[in-house]
Formats: C-alpha cells, structure tokens, sequence
C-alpha cells in the first residue's frame, strides 16, 4: 500500500526532530496528496490533542487520506522502525558507549533540521497569517510557550479559547 | 510504570518538549529508572533515530526491565492517547461542515502556527551552540528554501560536516 511505503520512509528519514517538516515536505510539496491549509488543520489538532504530536500527527493525515485503516497504519509506521533502531542504540549505550564523532555527527544534523523546521514554518504560516488577528494570535502563543516558557497547556486551553471567541461565526443571515 | 507513561503522554500537548522536565522528574527522581546524565543521553539518542522524541520511553522502559520494559512503555506512551485521537479524528470529518467546526478550523490554525514556532526556538536554543552549528543551520535553511535536495539529504550533509569540523 502506498500510503504505508510514504509514511514509513518519512518516519524512517525524518531523524533529529522537527518530524512535520519532513511530513509537509513528503504529501504537501513532493506528492500533493494535501493542501497547505489542510495540513495545518491536521498539524494543529495533532498538537491540541494530548499524546506525543509526531504519532498524532500521523493519525490525523492518515485518517485523512484514507479513513481508519490510514490512520492505523500511519501510526505503526512511524514508531515501529524508530523503536527497532532505539532498541539496538539502547543495548549499544548501556554495553559499552557512544563514540565522540558520534556526537560532532549529531550536532551538525539538529543544527540543520532547525534550518529545516524554519523553512517549513514560515511556508505553513502563509495561508494562516491571512489578517491582523491571525497574526496577532500566533505572535501571543508564540511568546507564551517560546520565550516567556509559560506551561503549554494552559497557553493552548487559553489561547484556543480566546482565538475560538475571535472568530466565532456571526449570528445567522 | 505503565501508569508513569501514560500519565506523561496526557501531558504531551502541543510539542514533546514541554514535557521533558516533568518526565525528567519521575524517571530519575522518583523512580530512578535511569540515572540523569543517561535521561539526558537518551534524549538525544531518540532524537537521531526516526520516529517520534517521545521514544526515549523506550529508552528509559529497556534500562528498567529490558525488552518487555521497552515494549510496555512504548505502549502505554502512544496507544491511549492515539486511541483518542483516532477519535477526535473521525468525529471531526464529519462536523467539518457545520459553521461553528469551520469558525474552530479557523481559530486553532494561529494557535498551532505560534506553537510550531515556539517549538522551534526551543529546539534552536538547544541545537545551536556555537557559530558553526548557527552557521550550519542558515545554511540548511537556504538549502531547502531553494530547493537543493530532500531535506533528509540536507540532514546528512550537515552532519558530516559537523562531523568534519567537529561541532
């Protein structure tokens, strides 16, 4: 199945953290399977939802693009592979150690995928960051959770709310 | 220890990251699962492999109890809470015609997008260090921006230059 193959090498190459950005890249720029502005619907409920936003993530567009069975299979495919790797690392780490060039390595990588989240942030944005109170929104919850470090969950329950209230639909024509 | 996990998956809203202090608190502190500079390595570790960060359930469940340990807090981090969200999923589809889940779609896309920021400033505080990891970064931007190659490509060669340059 196709979508299985997509999601498991996305899961697979999309090491070092900032999971969605290899995402956006795999369905939305490389196959157009989605829209930018349906990704960014699925990306935010994965990210209001509790649980960890990469699996959530996977449900959600699987879901999208071909019910329950996509979203099942999403699911496996980004966790099982990962989980086989950490295993091995793990016995690795507890038997005898990591190498110092390993590390160097992994420095370079999450340098280059916080190159890559911005990219993939600033491409997001533009269908949301439509109007003043789109922005405005997004510049609040971005200084709550980021540099003021406030607890995300309570800036999500209270920016949600407050942006839902902004945006509430008028009273029927 | 299934409880610890799950317990730690509710808390996983809006970005892993802000639940690294919590979970840090009760593998070490309270349990002591795993030793602090081991949490801190399985960090990292998790964050090269593929898949999701919150993998260092893992990590921390085969330090406690081996095999079965990895595979239970595996379980108890990603099954209820996908359950939810397979949920929430399928109800969603179908209200997304009605008004008010529009007016919602609308409302929570600035919410994820300065979440999604946010989290990569946290990421950037962490990852760049130093002038050369800064540097490594802008170029990994720019590389994507225009297209150079996939970005898992961009990945590799930026490791390998900071495996040359030692970052």
């Amino acid at each position: 199945m196709q979508l299985t193959r997509v999601f498991t090498w996305t899961g697979i190459l999309s090491i070092g953290g900032g999971r969605a950005a290899f995402f956006y890249e795999a369905l939305v720029v490389r196959r157009r399977w989605l829209r930018t502005e349906e990704f960014v619907q699925d990306y935010t409920l994965a990210q209001l939802l509790p649980g960890p936003n990469v699996s959530n993530l996977a449900i959600t567009l699987g879901h999208r693009l071909r019910g329950l069975p996509g979203a099942g299979w999403a699911l496996l495919a980004v966790i099982v592979p990962g989980l086989a790797v950490l295993l091995v690392l793990a016995t690795i780490y507890f038997g005898r150690g990591l190498a110092p060039a390993t590390v160097s390595l992994m420095h370079g990588m999450s340098a280059a995928v916080v190159g890559l989240l911005l990219v993939t942030s600033i491409r997001l944005m533009r269908p949301v960051l439509v109007n003043a109170r789109a922005v405005v929104i997004a510049v609040g919850t971005f200084a709550a959770v980021g540099p003021l470090r406030l607890n995300t969950a309570l800036v999500l329950l209270a920016g949600a709310a407050l942006s839902v209230w902004l945006h509430r639909p008028g009273p029927r024509a | 220890m299934a409880w610890t996990f799950l317990w730690l998956s509710l808390l996983c809203v809006g970005g892993g990251v802000g639940v690294i202090p919590e979970m840090q608190r009760q593998v070490v502190l309270n349990h002591q699962w795993v030793t602090a500079r081991e949490f801190v390595d399985g960090y990292t570790l998790a964050q090269l492999t593929p898949g999701p960060n919150m993998l260092i359930a893992a990590f921390v469940g085969y330090r406690a109890h081996g095999v079965p340990g990895a595979l239970l807090a595996t379980v108890a981090m990603f099954l209820p809470t996908s359950v939810v969200t397979v949920v929430v999923a399928d109800r969603w589809q179908r209200w997304r015609g009605h008004r008010w889940a529009a007016a919602v779609e609308r409302a929570l896309a600035p919410v994820g997008m300065g979440l999604m920021a946010a989290g990569v400033y946290t990421l950037a505080q962490s990852a760049l260090h130093d002038t050369l990891t800064a540097a490594l970064a802008l170029i990994a931007a720019l590389a994507l921006a225009v297209r150079w190659g996939p970005p898992m490509l961009v990945v590799v060669v930026a490791g390998l230059a900071g495996w040359l340059l030692g970052a």
